[in-house]
């Protein structure tokens, strides 16, 4: 276990830092960063100026180790909008994305896993097939226009709850159903095809054969060994979350890392951009990582394989 | 199962019929504006889906917004999926260095969330239908050239391949007539799974404010306009929001079938 552990800290170490340079490349080597990073209204003459205090005039080679060099010490700059420190304004609005995030994945676990065991479990029974239906459809409209019907519905209609912002309660619920709405889809299909497997194996038939409660086949015997491939499939997509949370926020006004990055784009204010895409990336390689740990601590094959 | 497929299949031959007869099927010119008729509600006399702030025909729109989304669709499935299974192909077949590559790069491209890397991407490289397809086409190769490269490196251990190659086969022959064929399949359904998310990715990124801009009829850059005027046009947020859905789930259906058909195994 220690030696999968290490080798898989390493390799998380290096995409981190393969990333951080894929971002650096994407910003820096795909034309003039000074159109990218200056206002487009921008005067002539104060052009060079911004060059050089952005240090723009230097080798390529010497601003990717300052970027490096800083993305280390967490220093990314100043933001060119709100002139603070990039990474500082990114990490204010983390809480709110991980409350989001949070309370998404919550509502998940509790709609979908159970609905995708139900329908297992009841496979081409009328559940099932409007389950079936469910996430089908789940998995093919798309969250902000699903956000949007919900904010026509119950906020301009009905005024039951706010169009957006954060605050009560209240505020998180359309946000969090949003986000969570296609990956319940999806976990909820991967939930019903791992369970549908588990219930194909010939030890489920022993369990039966020898006369156990259908409840303890599938309470025990099912559940417990369909865990580890949900739990792997479920973490693997939850980073995708990160991604919902871009457009969610946006729709909603919800001030999280999302709307940040939408509108550091929007601005080209590139520090901050640099600073949330690299921050998303970093912590969704660490979900990766945890949930790889987590399935090598739960399926032994698995450590042995790596 | 076979209900699911039909109805895929119906709900997507009507997209492709919609785009296709557009401009028969709407009077309207989609950019159009007419002031004396702005925001009318759906069931206005020749305006079936009512009309939008500047008085431009929403079916119009919706109908010239189902041709932008399914040209970059197919572009972008097209695009990627040989980009994708050729790197994947050689990366599967020759191993060694080129398969270390690839697969650092599908880690390090999978270490950003989708949809993320394709909005910053296109902020990056610019607006517009072209570098849309470039930006969808630069975030999604990743997933072919990985299943493709899976693929090939079990093919290629089996008997058949084996034995063409000890008859003295060429490698590009035997890559291209053994190899390739066997894992077609693959290919195709990763790309019909792969279609709607791209439309879809494609609305989300516009409607961001990104991607295809106003005035072009695209849904999403429609779905962003229709937010100014959600408390009294309901209308222009739910056709073409509804469209995308409809369209996406009818070519999800049918990758669902595919896959069902060609590959069971595959879960992507």
């Amino acid at each position: 276990m220690r030696g999968y552990v290490l080798s898989r800290l390493a390799q998380t170490v290096l995409v981190v830092f393969l990333s951080l340079t894929a971002v650096f490349a994407m910003v820096r080597l795909s034309g003039d960063p000074v159109t990218l990073f200056m206002p487009m209204d921008i005067q002539a003459k104060d052009i060079n100026e911004f060059r050089e205090r952005l240090g723009f005039n230097d080798p390529i080679a010497v601003q990717y180790a300052r970027f490096i060099g800083g993305a280390v010490r967490g220093d990314f700059g100043e933001s060119l909008r709100y002139k603070q420190d990039a990474l500082g304004l990114v990490l204010e609005r983390l809480p709110a994305t991980l409350l989001l995030a949070g309370t998404a994945l919550a509502l998940t676990f509790a709609v979908a896993v159970p609905l995708g065991v139900l329908s297992a479990v009841r496979r081409d029974g009328p559940f099932d097939h409007i389950a079936t239906v469910t996430t089908v459809l789940g998995q093919a409209v798309p969250g902000f226009w699903l956000g949007l019907m919900l904010i026509y519905v119950f906020a301009v209609q009905l005024r039951w709850l706010p169009t957006g912002g954060i605050g009560t309660a209240a505020h998180l619920i359309m946000p969090s159903i949003v986000l969570a709405a296609f990956y319940s889809a999806r976990v909820a299909r991967l939930t019903r095809s791992a369970v549908l497997d588990i219930l194909n194996e010939e030890y489920i038939l022993t369990a039966r054969a020898k006369g156990l409660a259908e409840r303890r086949v599938i309470g025990k015997h099912t559940l417990r060994n369909s865990a580890i491939p949900i739990v792997t499939l479920a973490g693997l997509e939850a980073g995708q979350l990160l991604g919902g949370a871009v457009i969610t926020e946006t729709i909603f006004a919800w001030p999280g890392l999302g709307r940040l990055t939408v509108q550091a784009l929007l601005n080209r204010d590139f520090p901050v951009v640099l600073a949330a895409v690299s921050l998303t990336s970093i912590i969704y390689t660490l979900m990766n990582l945890v949930v790889d740990l987590l399935y090598g601590w739960l399926d032994p094959r698995v450590r042995v394989r790596a | 199962m076979k209900v699911k497929a039909w109805l895929g299949l119906g709900i997507t031959v009507t997209a492709l019929l919609g785009a296709a007869f557009a401009p028969w099927l709407s009077a309207h010119d989609p950019l159009a504006a007419d002031f004396a008729a702005f925001l009318k509600p759906p069931g206005t006399a020749g305006h079936p889906l009512g009309t939008d702030q500047l008085g431009r025909d929403l079916l119009a729109r919706v109908l010239h917004g189902a041709r932008l989304a399914l040209f970059i669709g197919a572009c972008t499935v097209l695009i990627t999926a040989v980009v994708g299974g050729l790197l994947g192909l050689l990366a599967g077949f020759f191993e060694r260095w080129p398969s270390t590559v690839l697969m650092r790069i599908a880690d390090v491209q999978l270490s950003f969330p989708f949809i993320l890397l394709a909005l910053t991407i296109n902020a990056i490289v610019g607006l517009g239908l072209r570098n849309i397809i470039i930006s969808l086409s630069a975030a999604g190769w990743v997933i072919y050239a990985r299943v493709v490269r899976g693929e090939v490196l079990s093919v290629k251990q089996r008997d058949f391949v084996q034995a063409a190659a000890a008859l003295g086969v060429g490698r590009g022959r035997l890559l291209f007539r053994h190899v390739l064929p066997n894992v077609a399949p693959s290919i195709i359904v990763v790309a019909s799974l792969q279609f709607s998310q791209f439309i879809v990715a494609e609305a989300a990124i516009s409607f961001l404010g990104f991607g295809v801009q106003p005035p072009t009829p695209a849904w999403g850059s429609m779905l962003s306009e229709s937010r100014d005027f959600l408390y009294i046009a309901w209308w222009l947020a739910a056709f073409p929001g509804a469209a995308l859905a409809l369209t996406a789930l009818g070519v999800n259906l049918l990758g669902d079938w595919l896959r069902d058909t060609l590959d069971p195994k595959l879960r992507v």
